[in-house]
């Protein structure tokens, strides 16, 4: 299926991803151990003595030097074990089970929503360059990147979910459980994440397309007497594909971060959350695994661009 | 296959404003399908919860936001009156102190545990031995005063106590007396319950997913009548308070508690919520050290509490809601002495007048510490603006909780005063002794307590008789605040939030909420 250029590029960004990984979760160990405050002093609870602390310590291995505290942890990690939850002690594998598809889930709605209502705003943008709906696009998604998404997400809920009760106003359900319920409850947040993102799709591509419809080639071909329409659906949006892949591949990696801060607004149990609430309580395994998943998602998804770069344009794997 | 898809290319029609706009409405009608599915379960009680538990094992757990989960599931050997904090009969019907060092404790008849065992003196005893001496244990210095605990029968322990402590009753209404069923934990006190937790409570646990919700359900052999009053409980954790109250305005959970107290405003314009609102022991304070420079002087330490204008405080630091705080408890409170409230008071005439004399007439720099938190830099603003006008002047270093205290209260002892908080203990001598005794922690010169304090806490907790122990906390109290050995400044409230079909709930002066007699109207 893979062509050996492809192949090789395959291998190479494999081995890449390797200090990447170690190199990101080195430095989240780092710091977390950089903030202060301490989770042995939290779990030893309100009068707890300096002995029982101590005690605590050295029961979580927290006495141990660092470098030894993070090999272990790589080393456990390594083989499939992300240890568990100091303070609750549920495996930290089995909460990213629980959590990670539910910001997953958010995250793909966004992104759809996004590309749903981005393209079709940034072809018509382009199409009348400098015309009235051209004004009213870019000016709409200079808002929507101007805007920051929990304050956003925040007037979504004052306008949907209590001055009208058409959605909840926090809450999740899983779409494995009821699809529909799923659908309706991720809605808002959904929505929220994708503001930024509608206007990112429809900018990029207005001014690749506008740019590429001012073209020599372009003009070649309204010379020759091709309707527009054809110009536009058929040569326009090949030529711009891959700046829209790029644009949308980077918008996955951002829509991934923004749910840290949607998430708590609409009190979602996702990676967003978890990660919040995990690093107040200085809760490193769980930090340390969830920052783990988001790095290989990101991961995963800049190499699948990749991948598909060399797919819309050969000339990329040959470079 | 070129030419097809060039075809299909060109057969697409162009895209228009309508077109577009017609989109739109159709990915919002997506998610408008499924509403008709969202509705209240009748019989369930949905609760706001603040934070994810540290444990339901009430012997492991350390957070102080665990108590309104633990009190579901279990019972304590003691309860109490919720507005006044008094002692009254639990899963101990009575108790008595035949002389200073022996407490004997009375069961419940006909009391079992969620697993079927039955509840009696020896289940007692496991749980308290466990309390004070096992590993897993984090509350073994709340009981450090129980020396042995006999069972003397069925349903009478006696506790034999290392020194008089008649504040026991009040600790065993707290985590050391709520009962874990010892065959849950195969009568090995290390053993744990954390996630599983197995007491008298009016609740079976149900399931508890990390920081998403907690559930119970009616145990049918509960001993109190009538209780529980709804027959579902489940806990949703929301630690945001905005959003908490987003969901409580949108009708998601039917009760909110220990909300903002800004947040009153808004829940009294809510036409669906009631507001349950009432002092707590909670009390923002700051924190002297008696032993540094100018703060040795009382006169210094009482114009620095005299200068401030506490009504103000109150008005624009909690919106109004709160009251003034003239010592370490709230005014509704059982030990709340008139006369020891006498020292407290706004007065900066006579301020100024003890700096002069104290030699602090051109001034008095001081080195101030407390947290980065928008509200408390809000509080420390008051305060700096108020002190300016009696010539007392300074800086705030604000770091994370944990860091700032540590050093404050630590070896290190940085800072003259900290602006914080005293979060309140069941009994007040357990307050009074934690704040001011020479070698508390929370002392933080560690300086030796006036003459007679000391004695005067021993009295507090020598006499069972609640007027009598009152009298000697008075003097307890005056003598802390004549010394103004800490500057208390305001009482803060509960804010709770009911749904309409709430009833019974109530707050209490603990500022923690028990949910057991609320019901679904």
């Amino acid at each position: 299926m893979l062509n050996p250029l492809q192949r090789r590029m395959l291998t190479r960004r494999l081995l890449q991803t390797v200090p990447v990984l170690i190199l990101a979760t080195f430095s989240v160990f780092m710091l977390l151990k950089l903030l202060p405050g301490d989770v042995a002093i939290t779990l030893a609870g309100e009068n707890a003595s300096a002995e029982r602390i101590a005690e605590i310590r050295q029961n979580y291995g927290l006495d141990k030097p660092l470098l030894i505290q993070y090999a272990t942890w790589a080393w456990n990690a390594l083989q499939g074990d992300l240890s568990s939850s100091l303070l609750s002690g549920e495996e930290v594998t089995t909460t990213l089970a629980r959590v990670f598809p539910n910001t997953l889930f958010i995250v793909c709605y966004a992104i759809l929503i996004s590309i749903v209502l981005g393209v079709p705003l940034g072809i018509l943008a382009a199409a009348r360059a400098g015309g009235l709906a051209d004004r009213m696009v870019m000016l709409l998604s200079s808002i929507g990147v101007a805007l920051p998404n929990f304050w956003i997400a925040m007037i979504f809920v004052v306008a949907f979910a209590l001055n009208r009760t058409w959605f909840p106003a926090t809450g999740f359900v899983s779409p494995f459980e009821d699809p529909l319920r799923a659908i309706w409850y991720a809605t808002l947040p959904a929505v929220a994440l994708a503001a930024s993102g509608v206007a990112e799709v429809s900018r990029q591509l207005r001014s690749s397309l506008v740019e590429i419809l001012q073209s020599q080639h372009f003009r070649t071909l309204h010379a020759k007497g091709l309707p527009f329409r054809s110009i536009l659906w058929k040569h326009g949006l090949r030529n711009v594909s891959v700046n829209l892949l790029t644009v949308i591949s980077l918008l996955v990696n951002r829509t991934l971060a923004a749910t840290v801060v949607v998430e708590v607004v609409f009190a979602i149990p996702g990676m967003g959350n978890t990660i919040v609430n995990a690093t107040l309580q200085r809760d490193f395994p769980v930090v340390q695994g969830a920052v783990l998943a988001m790095v290989l998602t990101v991961i995963t998804v800049n190499l699948v661009t990749d991948m598909l770069y060399s797919v819309l344009d050969p000339r990329i794997s040959q470079q | 296959m070129r030419k097809t898809r060039t075809q299909t290319i060109n057969a697409l029609p162009p895209l228009r404003r309508r077109q577009v706009l017609a989109g739109m409405a159709g990915v919002a009608a997506a998610g408008l399908l499924p509403r008709g599915a969202f509705a209240q379960d009748g019989n369930v009680l949905k609760i706001r919860g603040n934070a994810n538990p540290s444990s339901l094992d009430p012997a492991t757990g350390g957070a102080g936001s665990d108590h309104v989960y633990l009190y579901n599931f279990y019972d304590t050997l003691v309860d109490w009156e919720p507005e006044t904090l008094a002692p009254k009969p639990g899963l101990a019907a009575s108790w008595e102190f035949p002389e200073p060092k022996t407490l004997v404790l009375k069961l419940q008849e006909g009391v079992t545990f969620h697993d079927g065992s039955p509840f009696n003196a020896e289940a007692v005893k496991f749980n308290l031995d466990r309390a004070r001496t096992a590993g897993v244990s984090n509350i073994k210095s709340d009981v450090a005063n129980i020396a042995e605990v006999e069972a003397t029968d069925e349903l009478t322990v006696t506790l034999t106590l290392s020194a008089p402590d008649t504040a026991l009753p009040l600790i065993l209404s707290d985590r050391a007396g709520m009962m874990i069923s010892p065959d849950a934990l195969g009568n090995d006190p290390e053993a744990t319950v954390e996630r599983e937790p197995v007491g008298t409570g009016p609740w079976t646990f149900g399931s508890w997913t990390d920081g998403e919700k907690i559930t119970g359900s009616r145990f049918e052999d509960h001993w109190r009548e009538g209780v529980p009053g709804v027959d579902n409980v489940e806990f949703v954790i929301i630690p945001e308070t905005a959003t908490g109250l987003r969901a409580i305005q949108s009708g998601q959970v039917n009760i909110a508690y220990q909300l903002d107290e800004r947040q009153q405003q808004l829940i009294d314009k809510m036409p669906n919520l009631t507001l349950v609102s009432g002092p707590t022991l909670y009390i923002y304070q700051l924190y002297v050290n008696s032993a540094r420079g100018a703060l040795q002087d009382v006169r210094v330490r009482r114009a620095l509490s005299l200068a401030i204008d506490r009504e103000a405080y109150v008005a624009a630091t909690q919106a109004g809601v709160g009251e003034v705080a003239t010592m370490n408890l709230p005014q509704a409170h059982w030990a709340w002495s008139e006369a020891a409230s006498k020292h407290v008071y706004h007065d900066p005439e006579e301020a100024r007048r003890l700096l002069e004399e104290a030699g602090y007439g051109d001034g008095l720099e001081l080195d101030f510490r407390g947290y980065p938190d928008q509200a408390s830099v809000q509080r420390q603003e008051v305060l700096m603006a108020q002190w300016k006008k009696i010539g007392v002047t300074g800086r705030f270093r604000n770091a994370p909780i944990a860091e700032v205290a540590g050093a404050f209260f630590g070896e290190e002892k940085a800072g003259d005063l900290l602006l914080s908080a005293w979060t309140g203990r069941p009994d007040p001598s357990l307050t009074y002794a934690l704040l001011y005794s020479e070698e508390s922690y929370y002392n933080p010169g560690r300086v030796t307590p006036p003459e007679g304090y000391m004695e005067a806490l021993q009295a507090s907790r020598e006499s069972t008789d609640q007027a009598d122990r009152a009298a000697a906390l008075a003097r307890v109290q005056d003598i802390a605040m004549e010394a103004h050995l800490s500057i208390p400044l305001s009482i803060r409230y509960e804010v709770d939030a009911t749904g309409e079909a709430v009833t019974d709930f109530v707050a209490n002066l603990l500022g923690k909420p028990k949910f057991r007699d609320v019901k679904l109207g």
